[in-house]
């Protein structure tokens, strides 16, 4: 398989060892707000609850776009590829 | 057990096969290098006629293919031979091709195989006389390098303070209407595929879905939707031609078109099907 790959080197250990924390970090965020949205298209929270829960979302968000910024790791980066099983996360 | 083995005679040079066919022009074959430096012949069976090559027997076995075909550069050689070979034949009559590195332990054993299959044989060859292969390979421009890896398009603002009242709501409303546009270019593309395979499907004799290549080995910006084979009369080419134009029109996906080839994907045990 040609996907990115976690070497043990080094000189890039530390780096690729972020990006695979960063990878499930923002599995789970995805996860997260996929769930947040059936909740919020069932209509069982209040207008309250779906504000808090957006806010949350986006504040993390932004602090992963911050982190990947900081460590010079594009989005594309935080991914794995499962061979036939296709991308851990969407790519398109 | 203490049956004894029955000896084998040590064969000197193993056979490698590079096409079957009803007939060869002969005068072709001098002219062709094929793998080794040993002459590219005509080995005849039941009718049929082999094009087949002698190979050192020390270099036939599995082993030695295994090495030889993990050089990337030899590799390309004995593809390029391989190729090359078949393709002079399939010039003046239909060919069945074989497999790269299809090779037999002795001349001997080779008549028993392909003898063996002789009427496997003369199907494909029915099957492939006067036809030939297209390849066409259908991408799908993956969404911009902003929702790359699913991330949604959020302005690059760092507010100071509390964010407005309702940008929580707002927030999930443009996440949720980024996965639905997700969904629907999938959608969209898986039917551009089905499209584009039914019509051509249409105009060929057989046709074959045969596995996505890898996005990344092509284009990571590209996605493939459709890699299909189709078995075509040659003398529907302009037809088959002129529809994938009317398909790269219609659907504005970025159709690629190859051959006409030798029809590779239908001379095996699959291409007898025509489906798979």
């Amino acid at each position: 398989m040609t996907g990115p790959r976690f070497d043990v080197d080094p000189d890039t250990v530390g780096r690729d060892l972020l990006a695979l924390v960063l990878t499930v970090v923002e599995l789970l965020r995805q996860l997260m707000e996929r769930q947040a949205i059936r909740r919020v298209e069932q209509g069982d929270l209040s207008d309250e609850q779906v504000e808090r829960i957006g806010v949350t979302l986006m504040m993390l968000e932004q602090r992963m776009t911050e982190l990947c910024d900081q460590h010079g790791l594009r989005p594309e980066d935080l991914n794995l590829d499962l061979g036939p099983l296709g991308t851990l996360l969407p790519r398109d | 057990m203490t049956q004894p083995v029955p000896a084998v005679p040590p064969a000197t040079a193993a056979t490698y096969v590079f096409a079957v066919c009803r007939h060869v022009d002969e005068d072709v074959l001098p002219q062709l290098p094929g793998i080794t430096t040993a002459p590219v012949r005509v080995l005849p069976f039941e009718r049929l006629h082999a094009v087949v090559q002698e190979v050192p027997a020390a270099d036939a076995d599995r082993r030695s293919w295994t090495e030889r075909l993990s050089d990337p550069r030899e590799l390309e050689r004995c593809v390029r031979a391989h190729h090359q070979v078949v393709t002079a034949v399939a010039a003046h009559g239909p060919a069945a091709p074989m497999a790269l590195a299809t090779l037999y332990n002795s001349e001997e054993r080779a008549r028993q195989a392909l003898g063996a299959d002789a009427a496997r044989f003369h199907t494909v060859l029915d099957r492939v006389d006067g036809r030939v292969e297209w390849g066409v390979k259908v991408y799908v421009s993956s969404a911009s390098a902003a929702t790359k890896a699913g991330r949604t398009a959020v302005p690059t603002r760092v507010p100071a303070g509390p964010p407005p009242s309702g940008a929580g709501r707002a927030y999930l409303e443009r996440v949720r209407g980024t996965h639905r546009a997700r969904e629907d270019s999938r959608r969209a593309a898986l039917l551009t595929a089905k499209e584009t395979d039914a019509v051509l499907r249409g105009l060929a004799v057989a046709a074959r879905r045969l596995r996505l290549q890898d996005q990344q080995l092509t284009d990571c910006h590209r996605a493939q939707v459709l890699n299909g084979a189709y078995l075509v009369d040659e003398s529907q080419a302009a037809q088959f031609t002129e529809a994938v134009a009317t398909l790269r029109e219609r659907t504005g996906a970025l159709i690629e078109l190859s051959g006409p080839w030798v029809p590779y994907s239908f001379a095996g045990e699959d291409g007898l099907h025509g489906e798979r």
